[in-house]
């Protein structure tokens, strides 16, 4: 049965609270229930993209690490955070609905004519700092909003969230250059590694090999993680700042799809709709808590 | 005696380092394209100096981040690699951002003689013409490049600014500013025809006009140096006198400079004969030097004469009852 945003877990505002497990858990589904509705009620959207990123983001939004004030949006000083894999920015609507940055009422017009939500962010939305959709942008813009942070004495950091996939884009690797040449160690690269590209399994079609490695081999300070434990997400966001002028790659494993059963892992529910019976079992996955510990 | 023109990089490095001594917003990026001006600049302003390795699409992207944080940024490489390289990258970071970093392309056209086709840009009019949201100006010598240059520090905005490679002699006399928001200036008189150009091919433009005159037709030369936005109407409502309208350019004509004058005409349902002077639709290897290609291509001065006094003739004395092959694939 169709979740409603109002039914969200409540924590107390601002990137001060440090939210509890339990809380960050209630989240998690939370936004994948908020997240499967969306795209139900349009047909449009990247379910598997984002349930692969949800924890990742739930952690940075509500586990203390961002610094942004709820409401306020254009707040110059607040960090920034840039959805790089641009099918998973979507995931981030009902993040920005929950703190005050666009109004609760933009989830229900999602991808619908002339709404603000599109399927793709762009800065024209309170709360999306660069534009998304095309891969391999993300993490270059965040070198530019981290270098300025530096020149002008700013504690600002910005958090780029990339897809694995994203990481066979030369781009991704000039901007790595870059990132570690400047000692950008207010720059944080999350690669969601669930592994899969929209035509199948990365290291069957062209392999990616060890993220965390490349990204060290670039001079960054590189960590793999379970992507769905809180966990481990919080001991490897405790690393932010601490990482002696590198910037930090956290290289997150994860599944594509986590959350509903049967999209888990398959590559082919990329871009493809549930009909009414998988929208009930879908809708019976999410029920229940899929994060592990 | 005139001085010695300057090239228009040393210009434009100039100008912004003289405005960043004063502004530590103002940075420049280059993308390991050197020059001894930019060495003072690298020197006394390293925190303002940024090299992103030979990394264009980075480059883009990380002023792009610049600009987003309020700083004022130059972007500097070799025209061709600053362009298709990275079209991607301007696109969507400079265009649909809208974020006011100015592009600097270093070497426009068939200006690295002998370099050959990888580093010849005869399309980045129209590459960046087709991007929503960029200026595109082009510079015909020291003061037009200096007056750009410091129009994009003092408003920025999203613009390819097309630098010429060797030095151009002055068109301008102080006049440049004044000319500069209607986006063309007509800079030789005439009655016969008008032939439109920007940048070295303006040079040009001005020799046939003097071979002209030797045969008793009067050419008027119009400097198109801000290619977008087209101030179409007024551009349109100046050509009106003249029987014939040629643009001259040194890029391939698909897209291109005359393409942009092309369209203004059929928008506002301007029926003047239009004559259009490129470059063919090939890509150029062969050694010998710019004027040596420019030749080859029917794009001499001699040529470009003969061309226009073709079209100028009555119709009985004309080869054809059509004009000149379109597509120049005679040369």
């Amino acid at each position: 049965m169709p979740h409603s945003f109002q039914n969200r877990p409540r924590t107390t505002s601002g990137a001060d609270a440090s939210a509890s497990l339990e809380i960050l858990t209630a989240k998690s589904q939370w936004l994948r229930r908020t997240l499967f509705e969306m795209v139900m009620r349009t047909r449009k959207g990247h379910i598997p993209s984002c349930y692969s990123s949800i924890e990742l983001l739930v952690a940075l939004f509500y586990g203390g690490v961002l610094r942004y004030r709820h409401g306020k949006p254009n707040d110059t000083g607040r960090d920034r955070w840039i959805v790089s894999k641009g099918h998973a920015a979507m995931a981030l609507y009902p993040i920005l609905a929950d703190i005050g940055f666009v109004a609760e009422s933009e989830l229900a017009q999602f991808t619908k004519k002339d709404a603000l939500l599109r399927m793709y962010a762009d800065p024209e939305i309170p709360g999306i700092d660069a534009i998304s959709g095309s891969l391999g942008h993300g993490l270059g813009i965040a070198s530019g909003i981290c270098l300025a942070a530096k020149q002008d004495s700013r504690s600002q950091r910005a958090f780029v969230l990339l897809g694995d996939s994203e990481c066979y884009e030369g781009s991704i690797w000039e901007s790595a250059a870059f990132a570690s040449h400047a000692g950008l160690d207010n720059l944080v690269a999350i690669v969601d590694r669930n592994g899969l590209s929209i035509m199948g399994r990365t290291e069957e079609l062209c392999r990616l090999g060890s993220i965390e490695d490349k990204f060290r081999s670039f001079g960054w300070e590189a960590v793999t993680i379970d992507g769905h434990s809180y966990r481990e997400i919080a001991e490897a966001y405790g690393r932010v700042g601490r990482t002696g002028g590198k910037p930090l790659a956290i290289v997150a494993n994860t599944v594509k799809g986590k959350g509903i059963s049967f999209m888990e892992g398959r590559s082919e529910w990329h871009n493809r709709m549930p009909d009414a019976a998988q929208q009930e079992r879908a809708w019976a996955d999410l029920e229940t808590n899929c994060i592990s510990h | 005696m005139q001085a010695k023109p300057k090239l228009m990089r040393d210009v434009l490095i100039e100008e912004v380092f003289s405005r960043a001594k004063r502004d530590k917003n103002l940075l420049f990026i280059s993308a390991d394209l050197g020059a001894e001006s930019l060495d003072a600049f690298r020197a006394e302003l390293p925190g303002q100096f940024i090299h992103p390795g030979i990394c264009e699409q980075n480059m883009i992207d990380l002023a792009a981040g610049l600009t987003l944080s309020g700083k004022t940024v130059f972007t500097y490489a070799m025209a061709s690699f600053i362009t298709a390289r990275c079209y991607e990258q301007l696109k969507v970071a400079l265009g649909a951002m809208k974020q006011p970093v100015t592009v600097v392309s270093v070497g426009v056209g068939l200006g690295y003689d002998d370099a050959g086709p990888t580093h010849y840009t005869t399309e980045d009019i129209a590459c960046l013409r087709a991007l929503p949201n960029v200026e595109i100006w082009s510079p015909c010598d020291e003061e037009s490049a200096r007056e750009i240059t410091s129009e994009c520090c003092e408003r920025p905005a999203f613009r390819y600014l097309r630098l010429e490679r060797p030095a151009l002699p002055a068109v301008y006399q102080g006049n440049f500013r004044a000319a500069m928001s209607a986006g063309f200036c007509e800079v030789a008189a005439g009655s016969d025809v008008a032939i439109l150009s920007s940048g070295f091919m303006l040079h040009r433009a001005l020799a046939v006009r003097d071979r002209l005159r030797m045969e008793g037709t009067d050419a008027a030369v119009i400097d198109l140096f801000r290619i977008k936005p087209l101030s179409a109407r007024a551009l349109l409502s100046q050509l009106e006198r003249y029987p014939l309208v040629v643009t001259l350019e040194e890029q391939c004509l698909a897209g291109g400079f005359g393409s942009a004058v092309a369209e203004a005409f059929v928008d506002y349902g301007v029926q003047r004969p239009l004559l259009r002077l490129g470059l063919p639709d090939r890509y150029f290897f062969e050694n010998g030097g710019r004027n040596h290609v420019l030749e080859k291509s029917g794009l001499s001065v001699d040529t470009i004469a003969e061309r226009i006094a073709e079209r100028l003739a009555p119709p009985a004395r004309r080869q054809s009852h059509l004009p000149s092959v379109p597509t120049l694939s005679s040369f």
